[in-house]
C-alpha cells in the first residue's frame, strides 16, 4: 500500500528560531528516500488546523516576544490538539514549542498560559543554559546529540523524560535529565537542529506516525553513515575520549 | 598622567611587533589589552584628541567593509583617520586602534576615527567615549548562542544609543528592525536606502527576521525587497512604515561590478555583491551627515579593495581562487548569490568552524539556502573545518552530495591539482584567518612543486 504522511509545521513565521527548517527537511527526506510520500502544510495563524489530516506536528521556538503572540492563538486549537495527542498523535515539540506544551512558561515579564498538553511547567530563572549537549534516550540505541539555548527550566513532574544527560544541562541543570515523552510526543531542548544528526528519532517519529494511520510501522533501512559520522563527532568530543 | 599614557603606547606598539613577527598573528587585540592595563584612561584621552569627529558602525553583516570604506573615502579628502582596519571590535581592539595610531610621544595626530564595534561590546566601548555618529548597516539573525536573540541585540543597542543622546543614527531605512530602533532609541536619525526593486523577488525563500511590526506585531507588508526582511515596507496594523529615505540609491546596475546613483551623482565600484551596495551607500550617507564632500569617492573606489577575506582574491598555480566571509544565514545567502553571479564553472570549498567567536551553535546553517547550489554551475563542493561533518549533513538533505576534508590546507590543495581553475572558498568566522594565511602561503610560493 502506497503510504502517505502529512507534517503539520505551526506558526513557522513565529516560531522558527534556530533551524527548525532542518527538521521537516529531515523528516521529508527520509519518507521520500524510502518511496513514502511526504507534505509538509505550513499554518499561520489565521489558518484553522484539521488536526485529524495531521500525522506529524513540529512545534518549533521562537523569542519571547513571538511566543506570547502564538500564546493567545493556542487556546483556540488547545481541545482538537489535545484530542490529537490522546488519540497517539506524534508530536516533535523544540525549544519554546516544548515549553507551550506545558501548563505555563512564567517569565520576568509575566505568565504564559500554555495548552496543558503534558503535565509539565517551566520557569525562567537567572542565567541562560546555551551550548551543546548530548543524552542517552530508551527510545533509541544511538546517542542523542543537540544544542540547547533556553532561560527557562522545565519540570516534568512524574512524566518519563527524554533522556538522560550525558554532556550539558537539560531540563533544569539539576535533575539530570532532558525534555519529556508523553504518548507520541517529544518534547525537547535540543535543536542544532535535533533531527538531522538523531537519524533514528526521526525515524521513530515516521514509525510511530506510520503505525497510527496504517497499523504499519516498517521502514526501510537507509545508508546513515554520513549521520552516524556526525552524531559520533559530537559523542566523542564532549562525553568519550 | 601622561608618563602612564607614554609607556601605555610603547609597550601596547611592542606587543604588536612581537606578535606579528615573530608568532605570525595579529596581535591588536593583545596590544589593546596592555594599553588598558598600564593606563585605565588611555582610551578616553586619546579619543578626547579625534579633532573633527568619531564614527563607529555597528550591525551584523557590513560592518568590516563599510567601516573600512567611510576610512578610505575620508582619508581620499586629505584627512588622518583612526581605523581598525582588521575588525577587531571588541574592546581590546578598539582601544589598540587609537593607541597603536598615537605617536611615541603618546599623542594623536588624526581628523576622524572610524570605529566598528561588536553590538555586544558596545556597553564596554561607550562608558569612554561617545561617539558623534553611529551608522547601523542591518540586524539580521546571528551567532545566537552568545547574544540570547536578536530583541536583546536591539534592547542592548537602544540602551547604549540612549546613553549618548547627542550621537546622530545613519540607519539603513530599508530594515524595519534598525529602523524602528532608531526612532525607538530617539536619537537624531538619517536614513539611507536602495530606492527600487532589484533582484527578482522570487529568487530567495529566506525566512524573514523582521517579518511582523516591532511596533505592533502585525505583519508587514512589501511594496518590493532585496533580500532579508530589507526592503519598503509597510506595517498591517499601525502607522509604522519605511521612512523616508535621505540618502537614496537608484539606476542601480550590476554586472562585473556595480553602480547606482545617489544624490545625482553616478557612484562605480567594481566589485561584486548586491550587499556592497549598502556597504557603500552607508560611508556615503555617513560621511555626507558630516557634512564631508566626497570629490574623490569613486577615484577612492576604483582602488579599494575590500581585503580580509571580503570578496579577496588569490592566484595559485593557475587556479584563481576567491575567499569570502560568511558567517550568519543573510550574509551566506548573500554569498550564494554572489557565487552564482559567477555563470562559469567552478569548486566550492565551505569552511565551518563551531569556536566561541563563530557562535558554538551551527543550526543557522540550515536557514541558508545551499539548495540553490543545485542550479549553479558546481564542478564539486567540499566541506571543511570543525563542523563539517554538518556542513555535510546539510548539504546531503538538500540532494547535494560533497567531499569531506576537515583540513583545510589540504581541501584547498586538493583542488587546485583536481579542480576547475575557478575555486570559490566560503569560510566563518575563525576559519577565516587560518584560510587566508594558508592561501597567501601558497600564492608566496614560487613554484607549486616546492610544496
Amino acid at each position: 500500500m502506497d503510504r502517505k504522511i502529512t507534517i503539520g509545521h505551526l506558526y513557522p513565521d513565529l516560531l522558527n528560531l534556530y533551524g527548525d527548517r532542518g527538521n521537516i527537511a529531515c523528516l521529508t527526506q527520509r519518507c521520500r528516500w524510502r518511496g513514502i510520500e511526504a507534505e509538509t502544510i505550513e499554518f499561520e495563524l489565521k489558518d484553522q488546523i484539521d488536526f485529524r489530516e495531521l500525522d506529524i506536528v513540529l512545534l518549533g521556538g521562537g523569542s519571547d516576544r513571538e511566543q506570547m503572540i502564538v500564546c493567545g492563538k493556542l487556546k483556540e486549537i488547545r481541545q482538537d490538539f489535545k484530542n490529537y495527542v490522546e488519540d497517539d498523535g506524534v508530536v516533535i515539540a523544540v525549544c519554546g514549542g516544548y515549553q507551550l506544551l506545558g501548563e505555563y512558561y512564567q517569565t520576568e515579564e509575566g505568565r504564559l498560559e500554555g495548552l496543558n498538553l503534558v503535565d509539565l511547567y517551566t520557569e525562567q530563572e537567572e542565567g541562560r543554559i546555551i551550548g551543546n549537549i548530548v543524552l542517552e534516550s530508551d527510545l533509541v540505541s544511538m546517542p542523542v546529540v543537540g544544542f540547547e539555548n533556553h532561560g527557562g527550566r522545565t519540570c516534568i513532574r512524574g512524566n518519563k523524560p527524554f533522556g538522560r544527560v550525558l554532556y550539558g544541562s537539560g531540563n533544569d541543570g539539576r535533575s539530570g535529565y532532558e525534555g519529556v515523552v508523553y504518548k507520541n510526543v517529544i518534547g525537547t531542548y535540543l535543536h542544532g537542529p535535533l533531527l538531522p544528526k538523531n537519524p533514528q528519532i526521526s525515524d521513530w517519529l515516521i514509525a510511530r506516525a506510520l503505525e497510527r494511520r496504517y497499523g504499519d510501522s516498517a521502514l526501510e533501512p537507509l545508508d546513515d553513515s554520513q549521520e552516524e559520522a556526525a552524531n559520533s563527532y559530537i559523542f566523542h568530543r564532549f562525553v568519550k575520549q | 598622567m601622561k608618563i602612564r599614557r607614554i609607556a601605555a603606547v610603547w609597550a601596547a606598539k611592542g606587543a604588536e611587533k612581537i606578535s606579528r613577527h615573530i608568532f605570525h598573528r595579529q596581535g591588536v587585540t593583545w596590544a589593546g589589552k596592555i594599553a588598558l592595563k598600564i593606563d585605565p584612561e588611555i582610551l578616553r584621552e586619546l579619543a578626547g584628541q579625534i579633532r573633527e569627529a568619531i564614527f563607529i558602525v555597528c550591525g551584523t553583516n557590513g560592518k568590516t567593509t563599510t567601516n573600512n570604506i567611510l576610512c578610505a573615502a575620508l582619508e581620499a579628502e586629505g584627512n588622518k583617520v583612526v581605523c581598525n582596519h582588521t575588525g577587531s571590535n571588541m574592546l581590546n581592539g578598539v582601544t589598540a586602534a587609537f593607541v597603536l595610531a598615537a605617536g611615541l610621544d603618546g599623542n594623536l595626530d588624526a581628523d576622524y576615527a572610524c570605529i566598528e564595534i561588536d553590538e555586544a561590546s558596545t556597553r564596554r566601548v561607550f562608558p569612554y567615549f561617545k561617539p558623534d555618529y553611529m551608522v547601523l548597516t542591518n540586524l539580521f539573525r546571528d551567532q545566537l548562542d552568545r547574544y540570547g536573540e536578536i530583541d536583546i541585540t536591539m534592547n542592548l543597542l537602544k540602551e547604549v544609543m540612549q546613553s549618548a543622546p547627542e550621537m546622530k543614527v545613519i540607519v539603513n531605512g530599508d530594515d524595519a528592525l534598525s529602523a524602528f530602533l532608531a526612532m525607538d532609541a530617539g536619537n537624531e536619525f538619517i536614513t539611507y536606502g536602495i530606492d527600487e526593486q532589484v533582484m527578482d523577488q522570487k529568487e530567495s525563500h529566506e525566512i524573514r527576521e523582521g517579518r511582523f511590526c516591532k511596533k505592533c506585531g502585525a505583519l508587514l507588508k512589501y511594496k518590493f525587497y532585496h533580500y532579508s526582511q530589507l526592503g519598503d515596507y509597510t506595517c498591517t496594523g499601525c502607522d509604522f512604515k519605511r521612512p523616508g529615505i535621505r540618502y537614496a540609491a537608484s539606476e542601480i546596475e550590476m554586472g562585473d561590478g556595480l553602480s547606482f546613483t545617489v544624490e545625482g551623482r553616478r557612484v562605480t565600484a567594481h566589485y561584486k555583491g548586491f550587499y556592497n551596495i549598502y556597504n557603500i551607500l552607508a560611508a556615503y550617507a555617513a560621511a555626507r551627515t558630516a557634512r564631508v564632500e566626497l570629490p574623490h569617492l569613486n577615484g577612492m573606489l576604483s582602488e579599494f579593495n575590500p581585503e580580509n577575506g571580503r570578496m579577496e582574491q588569490f592566484q595559485v598555480n593557475g587556479t584563481k581562487i576567491i575567499l569570502n566571509l560568511a558567517k550568519n544565514p543573510a550574509g551566506f545567502n548573500q554569498n550564494i548569490s554572489a557565487v552564482m553571479q559567477d555563470g562559469q564553472r567552478k569548486d566550492l570549498i565551505i569552511v565551518i568552524n563551531d569556536n566561541e567567536q563563530d557562535g558554538t551553535d551551527v543550526s543557522w546553517l540550515w536557514d541558508v539556502d545551499f539548495d540553490r547550489f543545485q542550479d549553479a554551475n558546481v564542478n564539486s563542493i567540499t566541506v571543511s573545518g570543525i563542523r563539517c561533518q554538518d556542513m555535510r549533513l546539510r548539504l546531503k538533505y538538500a540532494e547535494i552530495p560533497s567531499m569531506l576534508e576537515p583540513d583545510v590546507e589540504k581541501a584547498v590543495c586538493g583542488r587546485i591539482e583536481h579542480g576547475c581553475g575557478n575555486l570559490y572558498v566560503l569560510v566563518n568566522y575563525t576559519a577565516l584567518f587560518s584560510t587566508r594565511n594558508v592561501l597567501r602561503r601558497l600564492e608566496e610560493r614560487k613554484t607549486w612543486t616546492e610544496r
